[in-house]
């Protein structure tokens, strides 16, 4: 019902948005949205704040370009459909690899351990050519044709964004309902509780994040196709900053609020230019993020959530 | 020569000069007592005296610093705690530990999972799931058929301990240790969980940590006195009750609430 809801009007936005809002706003968003996606889910599911979503959405993504159709001249040529299974698993061992790192690290210490993760990757893909082609990258990325339809083209790209967003969206209702999703969550409560009831945590903890890798590598393939190209900035402090900005200000209560938070922060990196300098985005993001902390903790969500349960209350107030 | 353990004749659990030490302080020392398969243990001592370290030790919660656990014959001293509960420890934990964000359903649910395997499945359930049969079986035996679907954070003080107890109950366990599970309950409740640990199959150990004397008493057989980290007593109920020893460092203390 309530996903009806956010995705009725969106489905229909090909029929009154033209291309640039189709594709450099709501596109844009929604792929920023899968891979902040992937950040929430950590931190509302298993209780801890990585900084390595944006790494491991990059490893989609260098997968994708190393054997895509690439302007480079680096890596084989493979089939998409061979490609992108592949991206998606090396994504998802991506995650359970960094899982595995940062197993028994929780609250500040997962945050430096995977900043710290992150950083080296972005280090590595600039000084390594043979596979990352250095700080140059990937140029000329391109989406396939895929069942005759050119995923180019504004609308395909559009929708193909929206549903991969909205089945991510379930995959991560469902998964959280499930028994392992359970688990993860039980890790989160009480991980010693966990071992008293007979479950290993280091397991459940890889099989968290490398289902959040699975999630951000998604998102990451529809970033380089968007942007059709990939270098070490890709995977750099920028991005990675700005994954958390998304995550924190749509809230890291609920899955929803990466999208909230999404559409949010690219309306306000595109439009923003109009009024202020380019250098200063910088600051005035800081500032929401400052006054998102400040005065909604639970983010955008979480401030429309409380809004939308004061005003159905209301009318109970009058009759009384 | 071949070891075989005949484990119809093993003791449930026997530990030897067990030991731990926080620092250059030992919480427990030297502790060695056995305990026979479906015996009821009481263990009673004043604050401190290291009855729940004791417990974190048997459980693996904590490393032992010294001595050798064995349970059911086998020598657990270094197993892992997850090992241990699939090998039919449960343990409660005096302070209640729970999953705060999940349902009942979920904790006990899951409890059911940790030890009969399946916690590892990705897809969401499907109604007839046996575990979820057997998690409604154990709200049941807890008191908490009513809460089941109350978030664990929204529970009171005695339906804490009583899913605390509930979740221990999961999968036929051989060996419960329990760790004050009356702290905290109103005295209508305390009759209750007496008679709860009095209808347990007779077949499963039972160690419990308990202050009050009455529920401790009634529901064992043989009482274990720590003071100080150190065994200082053992012996029936009416043994443990006229020892002059115990009374100094225990009784006085304990009856005064
Ligand atoms: N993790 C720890 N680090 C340091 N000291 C500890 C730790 N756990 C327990 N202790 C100390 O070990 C001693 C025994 O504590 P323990 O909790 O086992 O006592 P207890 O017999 O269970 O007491 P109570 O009846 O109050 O529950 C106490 O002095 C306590 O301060
Ligand atoms: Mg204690």
């Amino acid at each position: 019902m309530r996903t009806a809801f956010y995705l009725l009007p969106l489905a229909m936005a090909p029929l009154f948005a033209n291309d640039f809002w189709l594709v450099q706003i709501l596109g844009r968003a929604l792929s920023l949205g899968v891979i902040a996606l992937s950040l929430t889910f950590l931190a509302a599911y298993l209780g801890v704040v990585s900084f390595a979503q944006t790494t491991m959405a990059g490893v989609a993504g260098y997968t994708v370009a190393y054997f895509g159709p690439n302007t480079v001249d680096v890596g084989y040529e493979l089939p998409f459909y061979v490609i992108l299974p592949l991206a998606m698993i090396m994504a998802t061992l991506s995650g359970a690899l960094i899982g595995l790192i940062a197993r028994r690290s929780q609250g500040i210490y997962a945050i430096m351990i995977t900043l710290a993760i992150a950083v080296a990757f972005f280090y590595f893909t600039r000084q390594n050519y043979s596979v990352f082609n250095g700080w140059t990258g990937f140029s000329g990325l391109r989406a396939p044709d895929i069942a005759g339809i050119n995923l180019r083209a504004p609308v395909p790209f559009y929708l193909l964004c929206l549903g991969v967003a909205a089945l991510s969206l379930v995959l991560v209702n469902g998964f959280i309902k499930s028994p392992l999703g359970l688990t993860i969550q039980a890790v989160r409560d009480e991980p010693k509780r966990v071992l008293a009831i007979g479950i290993p945590t280091t397991p459940v903890i890889v099989a968290a994040y490398a289902f959040a890798g699975f999630i951000a590598g998604s998102g990451g393939i529809l970033n380089i196709w968007l942007q059709e190209r990939i270098s070490s900035f890709s995977v750099g402090l920028g991005p990675i900053v700005d994954i958390l900005v998304i995550a924190v200000i749509g809230g890291l209560k609920h899955p929803i609020g990466a999208f909230i938070g999404a559409i949010a922060f690219v309306l306000l990196d595109t439009f923003a230019v109009d009024f202020i300098d380019r250098e200063r985005f910088n600051t005035l993001i800081g500032l929401v993020l400052l006054a998102i902390i400040m005065g909604a903790p639970d983010g955008l969500h979480g401030l429309a959530k409380s809004w939308l349960s004061r005003s159905a209350k209301r009318p109970a107030k009058i009759k009384t | 020569m071949p070891v075989s353990y005949d484990h119809k004749a093993a003791n449930a659990l026997e530990i030897q000069g067990v030991g731990r030490r926080f620092g250059g302080f030992w919480a427990v020392k030297d502790v060695s007592l056995t305990v026979r398969p479906g015996e009821r243990r009481a263990v009673l001592g004043p604050n401190g005296a290291g009855k729940t370290t004791l417990f974190n030790v048997l459980t693996g919660d904590l490393v032992t610093s010294a001595g050798t656990i064995r349970m059911d014959g086998a020598d657990v001293t270094q197993m892992p705690m997850h090992k241990r509960i699939k090998g039919g420890l449960r343990r409660t934990y005096q302070h209640a530990h729970l999953f705060n964000g999940l349902t009942v359903r979920d904790s006990l649910f899951l409890s059911v999972c940790g030890v009969a395997g399946g916690w590892q499945r990705f897809m969401p359930l499907r109604l007839n799931d046996g575990a979820v049969a057997k998690a409604e079986t154990l709200a049941q035996l807890s008191g908490l058929s009513a809460e089941l679907d109350r978030e664990v954070a929204n529970l009171s003080h005695g339906q804490r301990r009583q899913l605390e107890i509930g979740m221990a109950l999961a999968e036929n366990p051989k060996m419960l240790l329990l760790d004050e599970p009356a702290a905290g309950l109103s005295p209508s409740e305390r009759p209750r969980l007496a008679e709860l640990l009095l209808s347990l199959p007779k077949h499963i150990t039972i160690i419990l940590i308990e202050h009050d004397m009455d529920i401790a008493l009634k529901t064992s057989d043989s009482v274990s006195v720590l003071h100080n980290g150190q065994l200082l007593a053992e012996g029936t109920p009416e043994n443990i009750m006229s020892n002059e020893a115990v009374h100094k460092v225990y009784m006085g203390g304990a009856h005064g609430h």
